[in-house]
């Protein structure tokens, strides 16, 4: 076990978003958290992170309690957040981008990277704002390796982009997956998810719903009505 | 009862113009702290009650000063017409600054004020045939307040002078005190609370906004007219930036949030300033801790100071509705 | 029986951000006395669809009609006037001012001409003080009149924050998510809140929960990259299979490797 949080608790000012999130990732597992707008998703990947400080509860990663130290700290020790809309340095070329990231010890080099993204390498002295999404997404995951991440999580890397290069970073995941990473992937595309995860959690009103195994989730359409759809009758 | 509450402020300002002249020997010293006092005043309504940071005070100040000059020298108008007109083209220039500078929010607005303030300094530089350039309009007189031919009250002496501005500077701040604590007031204060909010439950933020600059303009005007007729000269560096900061400093001293907090601001700075530049030149500097330390703890300023004052003597001072830094001290 | 005439009618509204579109060509009828819901997916364009009716943003196409007069040229503080009202998603009071002065402002809001008033005391205008007083009552906050609004309680703050919208006695309320952020209890009370508005005013909802949604709607809008999906009694939409695959489904994005 890698990664573990214990009865979590967040807000933003008053709002209580995370109220009472426990979980746990293994060494090497994909685990999706799941979930409608609202549940608190995000929240708890950056309460993992270290962006928003868990107010109770604990983060453990490698035996240690995580929970209230500086996001830069956490990040140093090895988890990663890619966060929804990418936020890649839009001044700096693709390959700055990346060596602004790199950490010499890493088993992630620029070549490695350059083989899992061939398109990265075909641009890398594009602007990184003048990439498309996909290569912006592509850009921004490939800079989380850079860091030699020990944890990945990934904030809808998919959202808004046409199908044909999802399947490509689905493609590129499952890679990265094949390398041994842990990683956590908030995603509301149900195809993405079950291609990719061995577990799935889903997350309502701030707290953990529902935990299932991939094969068993596939099978459990009352389970996806009632928390990710509309009919709760389930 | 009630009433003595709501017109606690204006008597306690009242009192002040009572106590300035024994504190204080020169009679135009004390001109001075009222005549700045009321252009705190006009400051505290955008800062404190509207939540506008203007850095253009000094605009108002200074063209009031001009305009109460050219009326007396050129216009030979008497007293109250003369400053009169001051607060109409103080309020007049006010409307068109404020139109300008409330089209953008934050730090640009704050900017546009500062770049209004400079060029207004330059107009007033260049055109020397209305306002004497560099050397600004001289000689400068100032006529007794009479009505119908008969000497109301004469001006001659700077104490007679004096009684003259503590009247007008009572009168005024009766008058905002009125606006401040009446509905106008209020919705003021949701602007500068929670502008979206406001207007998402009907307010025109842009008619207040204007509003309130109007009323700054008019008192600022006002000061800028009496302190010419105090100096007798309607200067270059009324309308300069630096009388800009200055009264801006002032009210941040003072404490915004409350009326009051300005006179006391503006009587500290004008009279320690008197005092300390003839102890030591840099004087200027002790100004600027006062106002690093206020900003970093004493963010109710002066007035703060005097109501912590208060409640160590055991008098609860009523909150003020329009205090904002309750809340922070609080929640840190 | 004769369709009862709509008391506010969106025809053909779009709103576009340079070449985005994020609400294209929705036409909608809400009844009066309803609670009318606007559900979605991620990115579906429904708090651009309420920034649009509200005014809080300017509509880029299209009509809106309130009792079949037209404001959508008309900026958010006008459409106030016109009876429309609305909560936000993130908080959004006078935090330095009292619970009562936040309500008696937002009652003012609906004349807001007699707020220019430099001489009369806020008190004197007696119908904007009485609202404020009644909404206390209903919103369960006398306790706290006199508090800042900054001190109370998230699940406080939420109801003032419905209350604000209330205050106006407008027409049509619009609430987006009024229950975010918060425990169980705080939900309950809103729930009932919410119910309650449906007897003096119409209202438009969003909201993630589902438990809400399908409880207390009368009409439900799914909405779907900006268009309406489907719309109809809560019943009918959780067996529709189109609102399923879009909430389930790989609508946008999708495939697999």
């Amino acid at each position: 076990m890698i990664l573990k949080l214990d009865a979590v608790h967040a807000y933003y000012d008053k709002s209580h978003i995370l109220q009472g999130i426990s979980l746990q990732v293994d060494a090497g597992e994909v685990v999706t958290l799941l979930g409608r707008n609202g549940a608190g998703k995000t929240t708890t990947l950056k309460s993992i992170v270290g962006v928003v400080a868990p107010r109770q509860g604990q983060v453990w990663f490698e035996g240690d309690n995580i929970a209230g130290l500086p996001a830069h700290k956490i990040a140093a020790r090895g988890v990663c957040l890619v966060p929804e809309h990418r936020g890649i340095f839009k001044l700096l070329t693709v390959e700055e981008n990346l060596t602004m990231a790199a950490r010499k010890e890493a088993a992630w080099q620029l070549q490695d990277i350059y083989q899992i993204f061939p398109r990265l390498k075909e641009r890398r002295k594009n602007g990184g704002g003048q990439l498309s999404g996909g290569e912006q997404q592509m850009l921004a995951i490939a800079r989380a390796l850079m860091t030699h991440p020990k944890v990945l999580m990934l904030d809808e890397p998919v959202e808004g982009l046409a199908p044909v290069i999802v399947d490509e970073i689905v493609a590129q995941i499952k890679l990265i997956k094949a390398t041994g990473m842990s990683i956590i992937l908030v995603e509301q595309n149900l195809q993405v998810c079950m291609q990719l995860a061995d577990r799935h959690y889903i997350v309502e009103q701030g707290r953990i719903v529902y935990s299932a195994g991939n094969a068993e989730f596939l099978a459990d359409d009352s389970a996806k009505d009632r928390y990710l759809g509309v009919n709760l009758a389930a | 009862m009630k009433y003595f509450v709501h017109f606690r402020f204006t008597l306690l300002a009242a009192l002040v113009t009572l106590l300035l002249p024994l504190l204080v020997g020169s009679g135009s010293l004390a001109t001075e702290v009222l005549i700045f006092a009321l252009a705190a005043l006009g400051c505290n309504l955008l800062l404190g009650y509207t939540g506008l940071l203007s850095f253009g005070q000094g605009i108002f100040f200074g063209i009031g000063s001009y305009t109460t000059g050219l009326a007396l020298l050129r216009l030979q108008a008497p007293l109250l017409p003369s400053l009169l007109l001051a607060m109409l083209i103080g309020a007049a220039v006010a409307l068109l600054v404020g139109w300008f500078a409330i089209r953008q929010r934050g730090t640009y607005f704050v900017m546009l004020t500062l770049a209004f303030a400079q060029m207004f300094y330059f107009l007033a530089y260049t055109m020397k045939d209305l306002t004497g350039g560099d050397n600004g309009l001289l000689d400068v007189p100032r006529p007794n307040l009479s009505l119908f031919g008969h000497t109301m009250l004469a001006t001659t002496s700077p104490w007679q002078y004096y009684s003259f501005v503590a009247i007008v500077f009572v009168l005024v701040f009766w008058l905002l005190q009125r606006v401040v604590d009446s509905v106008l007031g209020r919705t003021l204060l949701a602007v500068r609370d929670n502008e979206t909010r406001a207007a998402a439950v009907g307010y025109d933020i842009t008619l207040l906004k204007l509003t309130a600059f109007v009323i700054s303009g008019a008192v600022t005007g006002l000061a800028g007219g009496l302190h010419a007729m105090m100096t007798g000269v309607a200067p270059l560096s009324n309308i300069e930036y630096h009388t800009s900061e200055a009264i801006l400093i002032m009210t941040v001293i003072g404490g915004t949030g409350n009326l009051f907090a300005s006179v006391l601001g503006a009587s500290f700075y004008v009279l320690i300033g008197n005092w300390l530049s003839t102890l030591w030149p840099r004087w200027l500097m002790l100004l600027g801790f006062l106002l690093i330390g206020v900003s970093l703890y004493l963010h109710k300023g002066l007035f703060g100071v005097a109501q912590a004052l208060l409640r160590k003597f055991g008098v609860r001072p009523a909150a003020d509705i329009a205090d904002t830094t309750s809340v922070k001290e609080q929640h840190p | 029986m004769s369709k009862p005439t709509p008391i506010l009618s969106a025809r053909h509204v779009s709103k576009r951000y340079g070449k985005f579109t994020a609400v294209n060509d929705i036409s909608l009828d809400i009844l009066p006395g309803t609670v009318h819901s606007v559900i979605g997916p991620n990115g579906a364009g429904k708090t651009t669809l309420f920034h649009t009716l509200t005014g809080s943003t300017a509509i880029s196409a299209g009509s809106i009609l309130v009792e079949g007069e037209e404001v959508a040229h008309l900026p958010g503080y006008k459409r106030v006037r016109k009876g429309l009202a609305r909560s936000f998603q993130i908080t959004s009071l006078f935090p330095n001012l009292s619970v009562r002065e936040n309500l008696r402002l937002a009652a003012q809001g609906t004349r807001p001409l007699q707020a220019l008033n430099p001489w009369r005391r806020p008190e004197r205008l007696r119908a904007a003080c009485d609202s404020a007083e009644q909404l206390l009552v209903r919103l369960n906050l006398q306790a706290v009149a006199e508090r800042l609004a900054a001190e109370l309680s998230h699940g406080q703050q939420r109801r003032l924050e419905v209350g604000m919208a209330m205050a106006g006695q407008p027409k049509v309320i619009f609430l987006d998510e009024p229950t975010s952020g918060m425990g169980i209890d705080d939900i309950g009370d809103m729930k009932r809140l919410i119910h309650s508005l449906r007897d003096t005013t119409t209202v438009l909802l969003i909201e993630h929960n589902m438990d809400i949604v399908m409880d207390i709607s009368d009409q439900i809008t799914v909405m779907q990259q900006g268009q309406i999906l489907a719309q109809g009694k809560p019943a009918e939409i959780r067996s529709d299979e189109r609102v399923r695959r879009a909430y389930l489904g790989s609508m946008i994005t999708g495939g697999k490797a």
